[in-house]
C-alpha cells in the first residue's frame, strides 16, 4: 500500500471512504513530512509560511462530514487533499509577502478566488510556498527569504518563479500546489522538478486575489504528480469569477478525455524550436522520444509553423515590465509594505522605502517599464509589442489549423546550480519556449518524460493547446503517463526499497 | 488694474473647460461594490478593490456606462462604440494604486456641442455682436433678437474614477503647507466621474458660467447626478489665455482647478483675464500654471508651475477588456433620454405661446420649469390666457423667492400651482393690482393661506368703481390747487403725484390704471 504522501487524489478520498485513515491523519502525515524536511539548513525551503494549525483544523472539518455519513466527493472534489500555495495569493490568516521585504509583514486581507475555491472543495491548505521575487524569476533564487532547492539536487535550482510550488509537489510535502505563471513561472519548474504543471488558457481561472505581475499575461494553475490531479485540481478552481472580469465562464471536465488516447490526434512539431540555440541535446532526445511514443500511439506528428515566436522574448520583456511596474506601483510604504521610517516628505519616503523594499530584479522591472512607458518612448516599445502579440497570436490560430496540440521541450536545459546563470538575460532565456504561450494567452503544461542521458535530472516535454481547448494537451499528456509513468516523488524524499 | 471691460477692448480671452460630475445617483462605485454615499463616516465604504490592496481587480460598473452614453447622446455627442480604459499614473495616496482607470485617446462621447443662449447683462461681457444682424453669424456665434447663441465644442466625455478625500492636519485651513500630518478617506475613491473637456470656444467669463450651468440642467434632467456643486459631485478647471484682438495663435493658459460655483468660475475667471492683461501689458509673460481662487480675497494665486508636461505613462488597463459598445445598447439608451431643457423651453414656447425668452429662461432651472408646468395643468382650459402671467410670475416672484432662500425646494412651500393660478387670476381680472398681487403673494408663503381668503380677509380688493374714484380725484384736486396751477401749466411730471395722492386716500385699493386714465381726463 502507498504511503498518505504518496497518494493522488483519488487514492486519498477511496482511502478517507473506507475509513482507512482519518483527513487529519492526512494533514498530519503531509505536516509531519514538511517539519522534518523543509525547514532545517540544507531543507527544501519550500514553505514562507507553515500553517498546521490551519490545516488540521480543514481536516478536522471533513472528518465531522465523514462521520455524518457524507462521502468524500459529496463534501467537495478535493476533500482531504493537502494542498500549499505560492505567495502570491492571498490567504485570509496567511501572509502574502511575493517572497519580498516589500511585503514581509502583509497580512493578507481576503482571500483569492482560486484559493477559496480549493477550500470549498474540502482542500487543507498547508501553507505558503516560496517564489521568485513577485514572481520575477526563473530559479526561485531571486526571494527575499532565500532559494528554494530542487529536491531531485539540493545544490540546483526548482526553476522559477513558482519554484517552491514545483518543489512541495516534488518532495511529497503536497498532493497538489497552486503556481501562477506569466512567462512559464509554472512550466519551466514543472520540468526542473519533474512534475505536471498546467498554465491554462488565460482566463479559464480567475486572478482575483493573486498579486499581479503583468496582468495580461498571467494565469494560475496546479502543480500534480499526476496527470488526472491536476485535471482535477483544474476542474475545481476554474470558471467565470464576478470579481475578475477577464475570466470566463468555463466549465469544461478536465479529466473527460484523459483515457481516450491519442489516437488520431494531430501532434503540431515546430522544427524551428528543435533547432534553437541553447537546447540540449537531451532535452531535445526526450522531445522527439516523446513525439515517437505518440506516433506509435496512432497520433500523426504535423510540422507547424511560428514564425513570429522568436520575437516574443522581445515583446514578452516590454509588456511584462509595462505591467509590472504599474501593478507594483500601489507598494508605496502608505498604507502596508515595507516602509523606511525617518523621512518627512512624501517623495523621500516613497524612494527609500521602494529601493529597500525591492530586490535588484524586482527594481530592474519596475525601472524597465517606468521607462518603456515614458512619452517618447512608449510608442517605439510598448505599441510593437502589441502589435507582436497580435502576430503571434496569429500564428497559433493558423498552426493550429493543422494540429490539435503542440509538442515542444518546456525548458531549454534541466535544473541549473544555485549561482550558475547570474547574468539576466541568460535568466530570462530560460523561459524561451513558454513566453510565447502567455503572449498569446493560451493553454500549455509540462508533463515529465523521465531523466535526461546527461545530467540524471528530470525533463518535461510542454503540450499546448488552442485557447479554451485545454482538455486536447491534458488528453495527449495522459498519453504520455502511460508511457513515462506518473511523476514520482524525487528519490531523495520517496519511500526507500524495503520500507 | 484695468476692469475686465477695459481689457476685452484690446484682449480676447480663449477659455475651455475641463468639468468633472459625479454619477451621484448610482448605488455602487465604478470598479467595485462599494455603496456610494457622501457624508458616510470616513473609510467606511472601502473594499480590497478601491483600497488598491494586492491581488484585487476591477469590474467595470454597466450603469455607469449607461450614464455617460446618457450624457454624450444629450450633448450631441457621437458615441464611440470600441473604446479601451488605460491607467494614468502618479503616486499620491489619494489614488490607493498609485494609477487612475481613465480612458485613453478615446473616450465614450467624442465631439459635442451645445448651443448658449446669452442675453441680458451678461451678453454686455462679449464684444460686437450687436453689429450682427438677427440670424446673421461669426465666429461661433448668431445673433439673436436679444442677445447671441454661442456654439460650443465639446472634444470629449470620458469616464474615470475619483480620487479619495485628503484632509491635512496642523496647516492653515486644510492646506498641505505646514501640516503636520495628512488624512485619507477612500471613500469618495472609485466613485464614477465623468469628465467633459470643451473646445476653447468661451470668449467670455458669462459663457463659462452659462455653459456650467446648462450642463448641469441636462445632467440633473437625465438623473445621472445630484450635479452639487457644494458637496463636489460637479466642479469645474477653467482654462485660460489672452491674444490680441485679431490675432488667432493662443496664448499662454493658466488653469483653475476645482471651482465650486458658478459665481466662483465667473469671477475667478474674469479676475484672471484682468491680471493677465496687466501682466502682459506690463512686458511680463504669462507661465503655464495650475493658480487656485480664493473666493474670499477675490484673486487667484499660484498652485504649482508645470514646468514640464506630466508624464502618466498612460497604458491601457490590462485588467479591463475593450470595450464594445452595441448599437442595440446605444438605441436603447437613447429611448431613456428625458425632455431635455432646449426641447422644454421649445415645447414653452409652441404650446403657450410664450416668448423665446421666458420659455428658455422658465428651463434655466428644474423648480421653475416644473412649478409653471404645474401651474399651468393646474389652470386647465384657461391655461393658455394665464400662461404669460403665471411664467411671469414663476420669472420674477418665485426666482427672487427661491434665489432668496438658498437651498429650498420650491415644490413643498404652501404656494401650490393651484394657489399661483387662483393668484394670477385674481390680478388678470383686475380684482388686485400687481402691488397688491406681491403682498398676496408674500402673505401665501408667510401663512399657508388660498390668495382669495388673503384678499378676503385683508379687505384689498381693487376699487374700480369710477363713481367712488371719481370722488376721490375730485377731493385730491380741490386739496392741491397749486399743484394743478403747475400740471396745467406744462409739469405733467405731477400726474404721479395726483396718483399717488388718489391711492393714498384709497388705502392703496383704487384701480392705478383707471385713476391714471380719469385723472388725466379731468386734468387734460
Amino acid at each position: 500500500m502507498s504511503e498518505l504522501f504518496e497518494m493522488g487524489i483519488r487514492e486519498i478520498q477511496a482511502g478517507l471512504a473506507a475509513k482507512e485513515f482519518s483527513a487529519v491523519e492526512v494533514a498530519q502525515a503531509a505536516t509531519d513530512r514538511i517539519e522534518a524536511n523543509d525547514f532545517q539548513d540544507g531543507g527544501v525551503n519550500a514553505f514562507l509560511e507553515f500553517t498546521p494549525e490551519m490545516a488540521r483544523e480543514a481536516a478536522a472539518r471533513i472528518d465531522e462530514q465523514l462521520a455524518a455519513g457524507k462521502t468524500p466527493s459529496e463534501i467537495g472534489p478535493l476533500a482531504g487533499i493537502p494542498m500549499a500555495y505560492k505567495d502570491n495569493m492571498n490567504l485570509l490568516g496567511t501572509r502574502t509577502t511575493c517572497a519580498s521585504r516589500m511585503l514581509e509583514n502583509y497580512e493578507s486581507a481576503y482571500t483569492a478566488t482560486c484559493v477559496q475555491r480549493t477550500l470549498d472543495a474540502g482542500a487543507i491548505p498547508l501553507g505558503k510556498l516560496n517564489m521568485d521575487e513577485f514572481a520575477f524569476g526563473s530559479s526561485t533564487e531571486t526571494s527575499a527569504f532565500g532559494p528554494t532547492r530542487n529536491p531531485w539536487d539540493l545544490e540546483r535550482v526548482p526553476g522559477g518563479s513558482s519554484g517552491g510550488s514545483a518543489a512541495a509537489v516534488a518532495a511529497g510535502f503536497a498532493t497538489v500546489t497552486l503556481g501562477s505563471d506569466t512567462g512559464g513561472s509554472i512550466r519551466q519548474p514543472g520540468s526542473f522538478t519533474g512534475t505536471v504543471a498546467v498554465k491554462p488558457t488565460y482566463g479559464v481561472v480567475s486572478r482575483y486575489g493573486i498579486v499581479a505581475f503583468g496582468s495580461s499575461l498571467d494565469q494560475v494553475g496546479p502543480f500534480a504528480r499526476s496527470v488526472e490531479d491536476a485535471a482535477l485540481a483544474l476542474n475545481a478552481i476554474s470558471g467565470h469569477d464576478a470579481l475578475d472580469c477577464t475570466s470566463q465562464p468555463v466549465d469544461t471536465d478536465f479529466t473527460a478525455n484523459l483515457a481516450e488516447g491519442v489516437k488520431g490526434m494531430r501532434i503540431g512539431i515546430v522544427p524551428a524550436f528543435m533547432q534553437a540555440q541553447g537546447l540540449t541535446p537531451e532535452v531535445k532526445d526526450k522531445v522527439a522520444e516523446a513525439a515517437e511514443h505518440m506516433r506509435t500511439m496512432g497520433a500523426e506528428l504535423v510540422e507547424v509553423d511560428l514564425p513570429n515566436a522568436q520575437a516574443a522574448m522581445s515583446a514578452y520583456y516590454v509588456l511584462g515590465p509595462c505591467e509590472a511596474f504599474s501593478n507594483l506601483s500601489r507598494f508605496d510604504s502608505v498604507r502596508y509594505g515595507y516602509c523606511e521610517p525617518g523621512h518627512k516628505d512624501l517623495g523621500g519616503q516613497y524612494e527609500a522605502s521602494r529601493a529597500k523594499g525591492f530586490g535588484p530584479e524586482a527594481r530592474r522591472r519596475i525601472m524597465l517599464g517606468s521607462y518603456l512607458l515614458s512619452a517618447g518612448v512608449y510608442d517605439t516599445y510598448y505599441y510593437p509589442a502589441q502589435q507582436v502579440r497580435t502576430l503571434i497570436t496569429q500564428d497559433y490560430t493558423r498552426a493550429y489549423e493543422k494540429c490539435d496540440v503542440i509538442l515542444l521541450p518546456s525548458s531549454p536545459r534541466t535544473a541549473f546550480k544555485f549561482g550558475e546563470i547570474s547574468d539576466p538575460m541568460s535568466m530570462y532565456l530560460s523561459d524561451m519556449f513558454t513566453v510565447s504561450l502567455n503572449i498569446a494567452g493560451n493553454g500549455g503544461m509540462s508533463v515529465p518524460v523521465g531523466l535526461g542521458v546527461d545530467t540524471n535530472l528530470p525533463i518535461g516535454v510542454q503540450l499546448q493547446s488552442p485557447q479554451f481547448k485545454d482538455e486536447n494537451m491534458f488528453r495527449a499528456a495522459a498519453a504520455l503517463e502511460q508511457v513515462y509513468g506518473k511523476a514520482p516523488i524525487a528519490p531523495a524524499f520517496a519511500r526507500k526499497a524495503g520500507e | 488694474m484695468k476692469t475686465m471691460e477695459e481689457v476685452l477692448q484690446d484682449w480676447e480671452a480663449v477659455i475651455g473647460l475641463e468639468i468633472h460630475c459625479e454619477l451621484t445617483k448610482l448605488q455602487t462605485k465604478m470598479f467595485c461594490g462599494c455603496k456610494l454615499e457622501f457624508g458616510a463616516e470616513p473609510n467606511t465604504h472601502t473594499c480590497p478593490v478601491c483600497l488598491g490592496m494586492p491581488g484585487a481587480l476591477p469590474v467595470p460598473n454597466k450603469g455607469a456606462i449607461e450614464n455617460i452614453v446618457l450624457a454624450g447622446l444629450a450633448t450631441n455627442c457621437d458615441i464611440e462604440k470600441h473604446t479601451m480604459f488605460y491607467r494614468k499614473g502618479y503616486m499620491y495616496p489619494d489614488m490607493a494604486k498609485n494609477f487612475q482607470t481613465t480612458q485613453g485617446p478615446k473616450a465614450f462621447c467624442m465631439r459635442g456641442w451645445l448651443d448658449l443662449n446669452v442675453d441680458g447683462r451678461g451678453a454686455q461681457e462679449r464684444l460686437f455682436w450687436q453689429d450682427l444682424a438677427e440670424g446673421e453669424t461669426a465666429e461661433n456665434i448668431t445673433r439673436t433678437a436679444d442677445g447671441y447663441v454661442a456654439h460650443v465644442g465639446i472634444t470629449r466625455i470620458h469616464m474615470e474614477e475619483d480620487a479619495g478625500k485628503m484632509v491635512h492636519i496642523g496647516g492653515g485651513e486644510g492646506r498641505i503647507t505646514g501640516a503636520t500630518h495628512s488624512l485619507v478617506d477612500y471613500n469618495r475613491a472609485g466613485t464614477p466621474l465623468m469628465e467633459l473637456v470643451t473646445e476653447p470656444d468661451l470668449r467670455t467669463p458669462e459663457e463659462a458660467r452659462l455653459f456650467m450651468q446648462k450642463l448641469r440642467q441636462i445632467f440633473l434632467t437625465l438623473g445621472i447626478s445630484d450635479c452639487s456643486m457644494e458637496e463636489g459631485s460637479l466642479r469645474a478647471d477653467g482654462n485660460i489665455s489672452l491674444r490680441r484682438r485679431g490675432t488667432t495663435e493662443f496664448g499662454t493658459k493658466t488653469e483653475m482647478k476645482n471651482i465650486n460655483s458658478f459665481k466662483a468660475l465667473h469671477d475667478a475667471l474674469a479676475y484672471e483675464i484682468c491680471r493677465q492683461a496687466e501682466v502682459l501689458e506690463e512686458g511680463g509673460q504669462i507661465y503655464q500654471e495650475t493658480r487656485h481662487w480664493d473666493p474670499s480675497k477675490k484673486h487667484t494665486v499660484v498652485m504649482r508651475v508645470k514646468e514640464t508636461a506630466d508624464d502618466y505613462r498612460m497604458f491601457p488597463d490590462p485588467d479591463l477588456a475593450p470595450y464594445d459598445l452595441s448599437d442595440e445598447f446605444i438605441e436603447r439608451v437613447r429611448g431613456m433620454l428625458p425632455e431635455l431643457p432646449d426641447q422644454k423651453a421649445a415645447r414653452f414656447a409652441a404650446d403657450y405661446g410664450l416668448s423665446a425668452y421666458d420659455a428658455r429662461h422658465l428651463v434655466d432651472h428644474r423648480f421653475s420649469a416644473d412649478f409653471f408646468e404645474a401651474a399651468c395643468a393646474a389652470a386647465g382650459d384657461r391655461a393658455g390666457e394665464l400662461a404669460k402671467p403665471l411664467a411671469n410670475l414663476t420669472l420674477n416672484d418665485i426666482t427672487a423667492y427661491v434665489n432668496a432662500n438658498e437651498g429650498i425646494d420650491f415644490a413643498t412651500t404652501p404656494l401650490t400651482p393651484e394657489r399661483a393660478v387662483q393668484l394670477v387670476s385674481l390680478l388678470a381680472a383686475d380684482e388686485i393690482s400687481s402691488k397688491q398681487a406681491k403682498e398676496v403673494f408674500a402673505a401665501v408663503l408667510e401663512e399657508d393661506k388660498d390668495p382669495h381668503a388673503i384678499v378676503e380677509e385683508r379687505g384689498m380688493k381693487q376699487v374700480s368703481d369710477t363713481g367712488a374714484i371719481e370722488a376721490v380725484i375730485n377731493e385730491v384736486l380741490a386739496a392741491n390747487p397749486d399743484k394743478v396751477e403747475q400740471y396745467k401749466g406744462g409739469k405733467t411730471g405731477l400726474i404721479g403725484f395726483f396718483v399717488g395722492q388718489c391711492m393714498k386716500a384709497m388705502k392703496g385699493q383704487g384701480n392705478p390704471k383707471l385713476i391714471n386714465e380719469m385723472l388725466a381726463k379731468k386734468l387734460g
